[in-house]
């Protein structure tokens, strides 16, 4: 029953996925597929069209297991390994410094902008405390 | 044999992410992170026994159909936490804003100090950027796409493994700025890992990454001119 509950709440969201990439291939956007479906897919919960009820353990189930998902295509690095010997391993090295400056100071830069943080310092809380996927 | 190939694929890509997961919570560190732990797992596999990335795909692409449908998923922490971002939407905006220039900035630079060629500079620049979007933007740019995806993935399991001691040594404790720092940063694969700090931290850097996407691929063909 649960399972089934799961498999259902997925198609739902595998239904807005499909809506997205069609919209996707016809209009030629240069957005994917899964990230115009994820906006029609929030419209659709803001708008009440999509009871959250009707998606929840679908949702939790697929972000519970959401490195799962990526994996496939991380795998594909395997075919690119010669471009990383000698002075292409510089390249990693860029991306790795390039990423860490991103984060600090995206992250130091809205940490300073949002207000009220008297009462908000600690990070969240509550739920998807479950999820401890990576 | 056609027919079992891909689902001992299947089963075993299942049971290495199973395997590193447990891993991971019983010593959890940056570098037992499973997206890390299983990749290196899986291609080790893959190389010892000469099977091909196209071989493996066979089974892959199967786990990778569910991908589309998990992003789409990410609407849902949204929903919950709608509110959240309606109240703190001027500081997402301006972080992610300046994170997805300093992103393409700095890759573009770091990498023509260093005198690689202009196709290498073209891939490079969308690194930050969710996958289909960066082999989209480096394609349209003149770069190699597959290559680009390489740096995303770089990128994205690098800023998951490296958010852990950053945030601890940066003092980015607010879940606005770990959000927006970690999907700014690594897109999707980021976000993963910023649902493990919580739920609003997952929302805030859902929409750094969307975000992020829009605004690299307008500005690289620009910050690109400029080299």
């Amino acid at each position: 029953m649960e399972a089934l509950r799961v498999i259902c709440h997925i198609a739902i969201l595998y239904i807005f996925y499909y809506i997205g990439i069609v919209i996707q291939s016809f209009l030629n956007l240069p957005i994917p597929g899964s990230v115009i479906g994820m906006l029609l897919f929030f419209t659709a919960l803001t708008t009440n069209l999509i009871k959250p009820a009707w998606v929840k353990d679908g949702a939790h189930f697929l972000i519970k297991y959401l490195p799962l998902f990526f994996i496939p295509a991380t795998v594909g690095m395997m075919n690119y390994f010669d471009l990383f010997f000698g002075k292409g391993f510089l390249l990693i090295l860029i991306v790795l410094f390039s990423t860490l400056l991103v984060m600090i100071i995206a992250g130091r830069l809205s940490q300073r902008l949002a207000p009220d943080l008297t009462e908000g310092t600690t990070s969240s809380d509550e739920t998807v405390r479950e999820v401890q996927n990576g | 044999m056609d027919k079992i190939l891909p689902i001992l694929i299947i089963m075993g890509i299942i049971l290495v992410y199973l395997g590193c997961r447990y891993i991971y919570m019983k010593y959890q560190s940056p570098f037992t992170l499973p997206v890390l732990l299983a990749t290196v797992v899986i291609i080790v596999i893959l190389l010892t026994f000469n099977v091909s990335y196209e071989t493996f795909l066979t089974g892959g692409k199967w786990i990778d159909m569910l991908l589309g449908p998990a992003v789409v998923a990410l609407a849902y922490p949204l929903y919950n936490q709608r509110k959240l971002l309606k109240d703190f939407y001027i500081p997402i905006t301006i972080g992610v804003f300046t994170g997805a220039l300093i992103g393409v900035m700095s890759g573009v630079i770091l990498a023509k100090l260093l005198r690689f060629n202009d196709s290498i500079l073209y891939s490079i620049a969308p690194k930050s950027v969710t996958t289909p979007v960066a082999m989209d933007i480096s394609g349209s740019l003149g770069g190699i796409s597959p290559l680009a995806a390489v740096f995303v993935m770089i990128a994205g399991i690098g800023g998951a493994v490296m958010s852990t001691f950053t945030f601890k040594y940066t003092g980015i404790n607010h879940f606005i700025g770990r959000g927006v720092g970690i999907g700014c940063a690594s897109h999707a694969i980021g976000t993963s890992k910023a649902m493990e700090y919580g739920e609003k931290e997952g929302a805030v850097s859902t929409i750094a990454m969307v975000m992020s996407a829009v605004i690299v691929s307008l500005i690289s063909p620009l910050v690109l001119l400029l080299f």
